[in-house]
């Protein structure tokens, strides 16, 4: 979906930088958001206080809960999905690859 | 600090907890508060426990039980660690449960793990769980189920003509309603979703921006999907 909504508006991402978590993605705030996605799956409460203050100096209040409110949702859907056992028909699956060579989760137990 | 969290947002995750508490389809009131009760010590685990080791066998649930056992041990390991599920651990969990109720369960953890992470992610604390409504279960479900091909759970009939996350909880109707009351006010309405310009309001996070934060934590939650 990053893929697709980045190409689709004509912007151009780096995922390898996604998938290491590094700077360098190519969208507007990707650094600040980034860490703060990281730091939203992590355990560590320092590291996420820090994250979130700083997406609120770059941006503001309203966007930090917009982005707090997505992680949230993937963390209902990671469940959801993996729970179910949902999988990826064959089709789509072929046409992701790459994306899936770059993100480095070809050998997740979760690959159905 | 007071943060300010939009209506829509507040309201989804009020009536999810409300949600919670009242009978489901398959668990009652007071089962499902259980359930939620174990997936929050899970999500808030500051020492969890091994994927492969079962809550119920610790000393980790201080309260009386009235779920069995297996459905405590899967809920944490699904609010936990979500990424080590495998289709051996479902088979093992339905010959103990059946389909529906585990799909039931499931849409507990998940509901609870998107309230206490977004509470989590704000810096707010997480809201206690309501008192079970009083009740039996419902016993609803659609007018006919299917095996999913791309699921290992029954979903409502036709099966696979959706994505599988969408048909997922189908066998469950309220729990379908339910979560997707809430994606639409943490991510954005389903209708909006073939739309990569879609933004909540103007100067607000852009859909690349959310589907860098979206493709982060499923990365980090090893979830293929």
């Amino acid at each position: 979906m990053l893929s697709w909504s980045s190409t689709s508006t004509g912007e151009s991402i780096d995922l390898a930088a996604v998938a290491d978590g590094r700077d360098g993605v190519g969208l507007a705030h990707a650094n600040e958001l980034l860490r703060f996605a990281s730091a939203a799956a992590g355990s560590d409460d320092g590291e996420l206080a820090t994250a979130r203050q700083r997406l609120v100096d770059v941006t503001d209040e309203e966007f930090m809960i917009d982005a707090a409110a997505v992680a949230a949702n993937f963390e209902m859907m990671t469940r959801l999905a993996d729970g179910t056992g949902a999988r990826m028909p064959a089709e789509p699956l072929e046409r992701s690859a790459e994306v899936i060579d770059v993100m480095r989760i070809a050998t997740l137990t979760t690959r159905r | 600090m007071t943060i300010l969290v939009r209506s829509d947002l507040a309201d989804s995750h009020r009536l999810a907890w409300e949600h919670i508490a009242a009978p489901g389809s398959w668990w009652t009131g007071v089962a499902r508060v259980e359930l939620a009760t174990t997936a929050l010590i899970a999500i808030t685990d500051p020492d969890p426990l091994a994927p492969w080791i079962g809550v119920s066998r610790t000393d980790r649930l201080p309260f009386g039980r009235v779920v069995p056992a297996i459905a405590h041990d899967v809920a944490y390991r699904l609010a936990r660690h979500a990424g080590t599920m495998t289709e051996a651990v479902y088979r093992a969990v339905v010959e103990e449960i059946d389909p529906l109720p585990y799909v039931e369960l499931c849409a507990i953890v998940s509901s609870v793990a998107a309230v206490a992470h977004f509470c989590r992610n704000i810096g707010a604390e997480i809201p206690s769980l309501p008192r079970p409504l009083p009740d039996v279960a419902t016993g609803e479900r659609p007018d006919r189920l299917e095996q999913a091909a791309l699921n290992w759970v029954p979903v409502a009939a036709p099966a696979d003509e959706v994505a599988a996350v969408v048909q997922a909880y189908t066998g469950v109707p309220g729990e379908q309603r339910n979560t997707w009351r809430m994606a639409d006010a943490q991510y954005m309405p389903d209708q909006e979703m073939v739309d990569p310009e879609w933004t909540r309001r103007p100067g607000g996070l852009t859909r690349a921006q959310m589907e860098l934060v979206a493709t982060r934590v499923a990365q980090l939650r090893e979830c293929f999907y």
